[in-house]
């Protein structure tokens, strides 16, 4: 099977260099390019791509927001967010708009045809260098509690701790005490991090996140 | 001696005029009696000694030829005397008179008179007469009467003006208190007081209050102008200084925006290309150059990216929260130190004060670490429906801060005052809290943001 991708950046050359990395792939085809927000919606609405290459920053509509589109118009385009901000909100920013991954530039061109792989069958792809400032801490999914996990992803929604603590019928504190339990475990120094780290581990999954 | 002077003037007129007024009216009252008595005296001298010339026998001898009334002469009477006199005998048929006497005694005689002795009457035209009778050796009668006026002369008319010319100036010296009080002292007092709790550069006294001397209104008039200059040249001072910080953010941006847009996407077409040689190289020293480029390529971009982050964070569109989340994130892995952020539910705010808040935030967070050496760092955002509330604590070593924000300046701390700058320039409050004893620094921002009812707020389009 064939992926088809359409790739969104305003940057003529570094967008020849993506095309380049796409060239000559059997599994991968390019099917249509934009340099701006508006045509790459057009495109993307014409040639219905299994994934969709998206840089944050372009002119017209940003990134985020034609993610936001895409998703609202129920297309099934996996979105892959291709961009040089390494900021963790800007992650968070887009898989809550609804991108199935997010990559750097700066990735090599095996990196990246692994995260298309990725997305188009449904995965998630966080860039290494995003996910994670930290190292890894040898970390196993099982030792997340039940309750850790309900309360992370209840954090995740953008949930603040007395929110939670009213869902789930728990103090303020108890809520408190877990997040600091998963930040421990998952080696994060706060929510942001904890979630990316999650993600990445496969501890909570993006649909679950955005249910 | 400015608080008495009113009263020193009070008593310096006052005291006098009370003084002059009292002495005057005894003076009134003894000129009175005075008057009296040398009316009396007068009178009575003068009757007894026309009495001791009518008895002499030379008189005598002339009178009895002399058909009477027969004008006293100057043998008996020196006709430059004030006064009548008439000679009458024991029946009151009137034997001489004084020039006129004959006319004027009549008119102020009406009845008897006791012998001997004074009598005071009131003549028609409300002169004042003493007039005394007394007898001689051949039963006749000396009549002799003088006016008051005609003797004690404008002493007798001014006389009983003087309490009241005395009492107006009482009055009109009350009056010139009064009015000193009035239009100079009030006014100056009021002028006084506003002038010593005006902010200059910021306040006005007012234009004309309350009613003054000209002197006054015209002091008032030159403050009110000097107040107004030195408020315009503060507020060209502050614009100056907003220019100043809003230009800087500005360039910062088009910096950053430039820098990503050109340089970094063109070093990230560079390592694009070296990624792909990469896969071409057959040739291991080739490979290692290779490397070596692709190395210094992503550190560039990284660098640049880095670059872009510190001069205008893109992150900022995000919102408020994640904004702040960022950051402490970033500021917490550079420095080593822990901050915790605590935010409640925002409304979608402004660019300004996500901007402003972003950059106290920054600057408190370095400030502590640098200077204050925190471990800690507790950052807090709010809102209450009304205000939105920012509060960087930390457990530094705090400083002396007085307040004097342009004496940071003056000494080269421009952080407080950049801070002060950008809530100004938001309409917002701050407050810095910090003892070196106590230890750690408080810094509060406060901007007003009232939600307009019935209108959902929408959410960042980037909002998570």
């Amino acid at each position: 099977m064939v992926i088809k991708v359409v790739l969104a950046d305003d940057h003529p050359l570094t967008r020849e260099g993506f095309k380049s990395y796409l060239e000559g792939k059997e599994d991968i085809k390019l099917v249509g390019e934009a340099s701006d927000g508006e045509s790459a919606w057009e495109v993307i609405k014409e040639q219905l791509p299994d994934v969709a290459l998206i840089d944050i920053r372009m002119p017209g509509i940003d990134g985020v927001s034609l993610v936001r589109r895409v998703r609202q118009e129920g297309l099934n385009v996996a979105c892959l967010m291709l961009t040089s901000y390494d900021a963790q909100q800007y992650v968070l920013a887009s898989l809550r708009a609804g991108a199935k991954g997010y990559i750097l530039k700066t990735a090599s061109p095996d990196e990246l045809l692994r995260a298309i792989k990725i997305v188009a069958s449904q995965g998630v792809y966080l860039d290494k260098e995003v996910a994670l400032a930290v190292e890894e801490p040898g970390f196993s999914p099982e030792q997340l509690s039940p309750r850790e996990r309900e309360v992370l992803l209840l954090a995740g929604r953008g949930e603040s701790s007395k929110e939670i603590a009213s869902k789930l019928y728990i103090s303020e504190r108890t809520v408190q005490t877990h997040l600091a339990s998963i930040y421990d475990k998952l080696g994060a120094r706060n929510k942001t991090e904890a979630l990316l780290l999650a993600l990445k581990y496969g501890v909570v999954t993006l649909e679950e996140l955005l249910e | 001696m400015r608080r008495h002077l009113l009263l020193i003037l009070t008593l310096l007129v006052l005291i006098p005029s009370l003084a002059i007024l009292i002495v005057t009216g005894w003076g009134v009252v003894e000129h009175e009696r005075a008057m009296k008595k040398i009316a009396e005296s007068y009178v009575l001298d003068l009757a007894q000694s026309v009495a001791m010339r009518v008895d002499r026998p030379r008189f005598m001898h002339r009178a009895q030829m002399m058909t009477p009334p027969r004008v006293l002469d100057s043998f008996v009477l020196d006709i430059s005397l004030p006064g009548w006199v008439a000679l009458v005998d024991e029946s009151g048929n009137l034997l001489a008179a004084s020039s006129r006497a004959q006319d004027v005694l009549p008119q102020i005689w009406q009845g008897g008179i006791p012998v001997g002795r004074t009598t005071l009457v009131e003549g028609p035209f409300g002169d004042t007469y003493t007039i005394a009778a007394i007898p001689t050796s051949q039963g006749w009668y000396v009549i002799s009467a003088v006016a008051w006026s005609q003797l004690l002369g404008p002493m007798v008319r001014f006389s009983h003006l003087w309490p009241a010319a005395v009492g107006l100036l009482a009055i009109a010296g009350m009056c010139a208190v009064w009015a000193f009080w009035r239009w100079l002292i009030m006014p100056l007092l009021s002028l006084e007081s506003e002038v010593s709790t005006l902010k200059w550069g910021k306040d006005l006294p007012k234009p004309d209050d309350p009613p003054a001397v000209w002197e006054l209104r015209r002091l008032r008039k030159v403050l009110y102008q000097l107040a107004q200059t030195a408020r315009e040249r503060e507020e060209l001072r502050q614009r100056y200084v907003s220019d100043l910080v809003r230009v800087q953010e500005e360039e910062r941006t088009k910096l950053a925006r430039e820098i990503h847009d050109g340089p970094l996407q063109d070093v990230t077409a560079l390592l694009q290309r070296i990624l792909l040689l990469k896969q071409e190289i057959w040739n291991k020293r080739a490979e290692k150059y290779i490397e070596i480029a692709e190395e210094s390529a992503v550190a560039a971009v990284r660098e640049l990216r880095v670059l872009c982050d510190t001069l205008s964070p893109p992150w900022l569109d995000l919102g408020l929260v994640q904004a702040l989340t960022e950051l402490t994130d970033r500021l917490a892995r550079t420095y080593g130190v822990k901050i915790y952020l605590e935010a409640s539910e925002l409304p979608e705010v402004s660019k300004d004060i996500i901007l402003a808040f972003f950059r106290i935030a920054q600057e408190a967070i370095n400030n502590a670490v640098k200077h204050g050496c925190a471990k800690n760092v507790w950052v807090k955002v709010s809102y209450d429906g009304e205000f939105i509330v920012l509060q960087i604590e930390d457990d530094g070593s705090g400083f002396e801060f007085e307040g004097d924000v342009e004496a940071l300046r003056v000494k080269g701390h421009r952080g407080i005052a950049n801070m002060v700058e950008r809530m100004r320039m938001i309409k917002g409050k701050i407050d810095v809290q910090s003892s070196s004893l106590e230890k750690g620094t408080t810094i509060t921002c406060k901007v007003s943001f009232p939600l307009i009812s019935g209108e959902e707020t929408p959410r960042d389009a980037f909002n998570i």
